[in-house]
């Protein structure tokens, strides 16, 4: 039954439970991902010069040190000690002075690309019709701009430039070593593989770990925004204690994988290490004895004992530069599929601009039109009306009728799969869509306002509006008092997504931006359900007012706003089966005087 | 997008009481971190001694092959001069990897108890506490914070603060442990070049002090402009629909690009200073070697110092010690991290709690529900968070929130069991009157008395417990329909919960369900409808037989197909509890026992249905609305019968 235990640890399927964590190295996905540092272009060919400059400098540095250790120290001679003093000095000087520039063009350089591709992906994404936006989750989106991005921009800056350091630093190092002596270096080099081996088998552990750790994560992470969301409930139902308790076992359970992470990689350096104390005893052990026996100086030994960390450093972070890359091209695949997706449609390339006669209504018709949103399964067969100029039509019909989706079709949101949707008698594949919805004010059934002030939201269909024109919009809807009435009038910000203000404040804005670009097409989708009967019949009034002159769709569950409608259409499965003025359907007797009836007994009781 | 909680540096505690709480926070843990300090005790012991063992090492090679005086060396380990040389090699480097062992060993155990004491420990307890806290913030907290800025607090800003205890504070220890250990050691063997090698020093962290003002105030400035980037794009997405509708795409994506390049910009000046730092710092550290080279060498030269264990264990120690040095910009860095992120955390562990149980309170388990306002009024304050300008911010908003900011001389008196409907237009106050019985806001004027007792002096547990609400919009966690259903009172048998569940008219239709009462909500293919999603609620809000039932306006959000299905589901909830029940329709009114009406905070009229119809006014006027509709059922035959 439901023990209150068992309703803890839900297992939800992550969003991206079936994304890849790690993807192999791609030569095509990186060099279409140096495409977005063009801006940069010169920067990243000196950047290249200057990492090989820099692997370089950097065992040079230490080499320097092992050899005036060896020579001139050794030997007991002064001047030359002062000379290669100086000549540190000066490599030090270019080394350091070199890295400034290093450091600023690869940050430079990734942070370009960074922008580049949430520019792209921003404006890629934009372009997709509603069908994509209905079937991609808000979450995915975001990871991809964010995490995803961000380790692509990790890769950039730093993944191809710090092992092209890293790897002349080996060599380099390597180098040197093999020319003070050759025995030694063998030495050196066979406890390279070991390194390697080591590493390979704990970075691809760690990789597991933490890839479950984040996905533990993100059940946190979900479970607290329920809460936020829920707040109300769960003050008005006292569950503080009781979401705090399973909160902090959620908590325990994300923290054993991060424990788990951690033991695993607690494991890594250590082992690294013991890897470099064991080459000294071996240095000493066998260089030793070659010294005595005359093969060796003494001096070799110091060069060897310095060099060997230089040389042994890169492996665990060229193999942690690995990891970041396979990472990032896991991301890049997604990014770049996500880029790459076409859209499922996008307007003709010969469409032009619907004319846009002053002041005149549009007429819409829609001749033998079949739809569905899965082409397989048609929600409109077959439809046939005509809407003349300045008309209103009120669609009715059981949830599922198509109501919805024949104002998708009217907004070019969603192509008809068979038949034609006329505007001004022009087929509405060859209108571009801007110039369609610019000339069109839809009410949305769940409002959605920005950010911002109320001012801002409205004037969202007409940018260049004043605030006079909005007043008045407003003062047209005779709704101006109540917005004025809200704690900083048409200033107050409206909080995320309109928190700040009830459901009936959010429809009224709505409106309001819906009517004040003047459109000659209007759709309103259940408009006035949250609205309060004495508000809604003071917009009704004013909306009779404003319909006038334009052309208007409006789907309707109260039939009390469509009592007004010049024809009313009733659908059922996708069919038109009544039409008429509501007057005419009721004396009709038919399918819509039932409904109506059902609608009074559940007004008045 | 103004983020009134993230103030700047002028505002708020300065970064000194920042760091003395968190220091306060760290001695929490302060076991376990000396446990961990302990340990790198000993591992820089061990350290120390396998590079002397090294450097003891060449100086007897060189000893043996020149000759050279072996010189004392700082252990006083002194050589067998009987064995064979490459035995006491041997003997060295089976001591070097035998130190070797141990500090793996050892390096492993403090990598695991480092993680522990960070992750099981401090993350666990400041999340678990803030989310307790947020829990009990008023309604006029999440008003003024957006969703994502709350999670952020306690998902990655407290990761920031644990940064502080770990990166910060332990490494912080074992830099300045570290350091005086290297020191002594080096001084043992050379004052004289200990001081040259660490001229540089001071001046090094005089430098990262500096940096680390500087920069502190553009990381949290670019933390902003990214997460109101991230916010742009959440918005558009959401908001798709409306962009395209009005054919707004170009705009949008502007507002988009500027967020964009506006961190882009602001990167480029953290960029400048954080790469003209770096190669400064590395440069100081390269003097020191650069001294040590030069006098060390000297030294060595004119025999003041031993070339194995005195130069390169010298050279081996300044290397340590640079590493350490030069962690001080990562501390730094951290810090500043940490720093932001304390802010953030400890600006929801301090909020005030604005509605708390009196600690005299009144415990009363069973109410009966009797429900008085006595002259009561109300009114928004601004909230007392944050800043100057930030409180004004947060006003706007805040008050914004409810439907309405103001109540006057409202009297009221219910008995237990009637059911009294509020009807008003948007705006008139509806909803905050009812927030006022649960206390999810206090008066600001009068008092409002539940069983005769002020509720301000009632248990607030009890009192909650006693009430059961129903919002406009339906809020249902991810989790099984049981477990929705006894939200309030989670120890509920199962018979309880069918019970709720009958009564609310959904017994049935969750039987249909795929997996019944174990059918888990929210995810996609559970899609309910708003009607069913209203009725759990509703079970939700009878499954402890409260004795005051608040509905505000619960058919709102729903659409009219399926508002009928509720209508049963709430008569029979509605039975024998005192309810308050914000409404528009006839058929509701009229069941009333009561019904007032509502306008800009007071209540106007008040009475039955039939006494108000015979009143004109705004009741009137809605009821002959909807009266209006249904006179044209009749039959227009009908007058020829």
């Amino acid at each position: 039954m439901s023990a209150p235990d068992r309703m803890v640890l839900v297992h939800r399927p992550a969003d991206d439970d079936d994304e890849e964590q790690f993807k192999p190295l791609a030569w095509g996905l990186i060099r279409r991902l140096f495409t977005y540092s063009a801006p940069v272009r010169t920067k990243v060919r000196r950047l290249t010069v200057l990492t090989i400059i820099r692997s370089i400098q950097l065992p040079a540095l230490t080499a320097v040190v092992a050899f005036v250790i060896k020579g001139p120290i050794t030997r007991h001679d002064q001047a030359g000690l002062i000379l290669g003093v100086l000549g540190y000095v000066a490599l030090a000087l270019t080394t350091d002075g070199l890295f400034h520039f290093r450091q600023r063009y690869a940050l430079e350089i990734g942070e370009t690309v960074v922008n580049g591709l949430r520019a792209d992906i921003f404006a890629r994404m934009q372009r997709q019709p509603m069908s994509f936006f209905h079937r991609m989750k808000l979450g995915r989106i975001i990871s991809r701009v964010t995490s995803d991005v961000e380790a692509l921009r990790a890769a950039m800056q730093d993944v191809l430039f710090v092992s092209v350091v890293q790897f002349g630093q080996m060599l380099f190092t390597a180098a040197v070593m093999l020319w003070t002596d050759w025995v030694m270096f063998l030495v050196v080099l066979a406890m390279a593989p070991v390194l390697a081996l080591v590493n390979n088998h704990f970075r691809m552990k760690l990789s597991v770990l933490s890839r479950a750790s984040q996905e533990s994560f993100s059940r946190v992470t979900a479970t607290l925004a329920e809460s936020v969301n829920g707040i109300r409930v769960t003050q008005g139902f006292v569950r503080q204690d009781t979401n705090a308790g399973l909160f902090r076992r959620l908590l325990a359970d994300h923290s054993d994988y991060n424990v788990a992470l951690g033991r695993a990689s607690a494991i890594l350096s250590p082992l690294l290490e013991l890897n470099s104390q064991f080459f000294v005893a071996i240095l000493l052990l066998v260089g030793g004895w070659r010294v005595f026996h005359g093969a060796m100086e003494v001096g070799d030994l110091i060069v060897f004992f310095l060099l060997s960390n230089v040389f042994f450093a890169p492996f665990a972070i060229i193999g942690n530069q690995y990891n970041q890359a396979l990472i990032a091209m896991a991301g890049a695949e997604r990014v770049f599929h996500l880029l790459d997706t076409p859209p499922d449609w996008e307007d003709a390339p010969d469409a032009c601009p619907l004319p846009h006669p002053v002041r005149t209504a549009a007429a819409v018709e829609f001749r033998q039109v079949s739809f569905g949103y899965n082409p397989a399964q048609p929600v409109l067969h077959d439809l046939n009306f005509k809407v003349e100029p300045g008309q209103s039509v009120a669609l009715v019909g059981h949830t599922g009728s198509g109501k919805s989706s024949i104002i998708n079709l009217v907004a070019k949101f969603y192509l008809p799969d068979r038949g034609e949707v006329l505007i001004d008698g022009r087929e509405i594949r060859t209108l571009t869509s801007l110039s369609l919805h610019r000339q069109m004010g839809i009410v949305p059934q769940q409002n959605f306002l920005f950010g911002g002030t109320v001012l801002d939201n409205i004037r969202l269909s007409l940018p260049e509006a004043s605030e006079e024109q909005v007043r008045a919009a407003a003062a047209q809807l005779d709704c101006l008092d109540l917005l004025e009435a809200l704690p900083r009038g048409l200033r107050t910000e409206v909080g995320e997504r309109g928190a700040g203000l009830s459901l009936g404040q959010r429809q009224l804005i709505c409106f309001a931006r819906a009517l004040l670009a003047d459109p000659r097409i209007v759709i309103l989708d259940e408009a006035t359900s949250s609205v309060d009967a004495l508000t809604e019949d003071r917009l009704q009034r004013a909306l009779v007012l404003l319909l006038r002159g334009r052309t208007s769709f409006i789907v309707a569950h109260r039939l009390s706003t469509i009592r007004q409608a010049d024809q009313v259409l009733v659908l059922d499965q996708g069919r038109i089966i009544e039409r008429g003025t509501h007057r005419d359907l009721l004396a009709a007797a038919g399918h819509y005087a039932a409904l109506y009836q059902q609608f009074v007994r559940v007004e008045e009781g | 997008m103004s983020k009134p909680m993230s103030a700047s540096a002028a505002a708020g505690p300065s970064n000194g009481a920042l760091i003395r709480r968190l220091f306060g926070l760290a001695w929490r843990y302060r076991l376990r971190c000396l446990g961990v300090l302990g340990i790198q005790l000993v591992l820089l012991t061990m350290g120390i001694l396998g590079l002397s063992f090294t450097g003891i090492g060449i100086d007897y090679i060189l000893h043996k092959l020149n000759g050279t005086p072996l010189a004392p060396n700082r252990l006083h380990l002194r050589l067998p001069e009987a064995w064979p040389p490459m035995h006491v090699l041997a003997m060295l480097a089976g001591l070097i990897m035998a130190l070797a062992l141990c500090r793996g060993v050892l390096n492993y155990i403090y990598g695991v108890q480092l993680n522990i004491l960070v992750q099981r420990h401090i993350v666990v307890d400041l999340r678990g506490e803030a989310y307790e806290k947020l829990q009990r913030l008023s309604f006029r907290f999440y008003d003024a914070n957006t969703t994502g800025s709350i999670i952020t607090r306690v998902t990655s800003d407290v990761q920031n603060v644990r940064m502080f205890v770990d990166q910060v504070l332990i490494q912080s220890l074992i830099m300045v442990i570290s350091l005086t250990v290297y020191v002594i050691y080096m001084a043992s063997l050379s004052p004289g070049l200990t001081v040259a090698c660490l001229a540089t020093t001071p001046v090094l962290w005089t430098m990262a002090a500096a940096f680390s003002r500087r920069i502190q105030p553009e990381y949290a400035r670019n933390r902003s402009l990214v997460e109101k980037m991230v916010q742009i794009l959440s918005e558009s997405i959401q908001g798709i629909a409306v962009t395209k509708g009005f054919g707004r795409e170009a705009e949008n994506r502007a507002q988009f690009d500027a967020a964009n390049d506006a961190i882009l910009i602001q990167q480029h000046s953290i960029f400048w200073q954080v790469s003209l730092f770096s190669p400064a710092v590395g440069f100081l550290t390269r003097i020191n070697m650069m001294v040590l080279l030069a006098y060390g060498g000297w030294l060595v030269i004119h025999g003041g110092l031993a070339l194995g264990a005195g130069l390169v264990v010298f050279a081996g120690l300044l290397d340590q010690f640079s590493g350490q040095v030069n962690n001080v910009a990562n501390i730094v860095n951290s810090a500043q991290q940490s720093l932001i992120g304390a802010r953030r955390v400890f600006e929801i562990l301090d909020a005030p709690v604005e509605v708390r149980t009196h600690p005299d309170a009144i415990r009363r388990p069973r109410l009966e529900g009797a429900v008085r306002f006595e002259n009561v009024s109300f009114t928004y304050r601004g909230p007392s968070l944050g800043t100057a300008d930030a409180a004004a911010e947060l006003s706007a908003v805040a008050a914004a929130r409810a439907e309405d900011r103001v109540l006057r001389d409202i009297e009221l008196e219910v008995k237990p069991g009637q059911c009294v409907a509020i009807l008003g237009a948007t705006g008139a106050g509806k909803s905050v009157l009812m927030g006022l019985i649960p206390r999810f806001y206090d008066v600001t004027g009068g008092r409002l008395l539940v069983d005769g007792v002020d509720v301000r002096h009632l248990h607030l547990d009890d009192l909650r417990r006693n009430i059961g609400l129903v919002f406009q919009e339906s809020f249902l966690f991810s989790n099984t329909v049981a477990a929705n259903i006894a939200f309030g009172h989670p120890a509920a048998t199962m018979a309880q919960i069918e019970r709720a569940a009958r009564i609310a008219a959904a017994h049935d239709f969750i039987l249909r369900l795929p997996k019944g009462y174990d059918t888990i909500l929210g995810e996609s293919g559970n899609g309910l409808s708003g009607g069913q999603r209203q009725r759990l609620a509703i079970a939700r809000a009878v499954l402890l037989e409260p004795a005051i039932l608040l509905l505000d306006d619960p058919t709102a959000a729903i659409d009219s197909e399926t508002e009928h299905e509720i209508f049963e589901a709430l008569d029979r909830a509605i039975a024998g509890r005192t309810t308050f029940i914000v409404a528009h329709r006839l058929s509701t009114l009229r069941r009333a026992d009561r019904i007032i009406v509502m306008a800009h905070g007071r209540i106007i009229q008040q009475g039955t249905h039939a006494e108000l119809m015979q009143v004109p006014g705004p009741y009137l006027h809605v009821a002959r609305l909807q009266l209006l509709d249904g006179s044209e059922l009749q039959p227009p035959a009908a007058a020829s019968a």
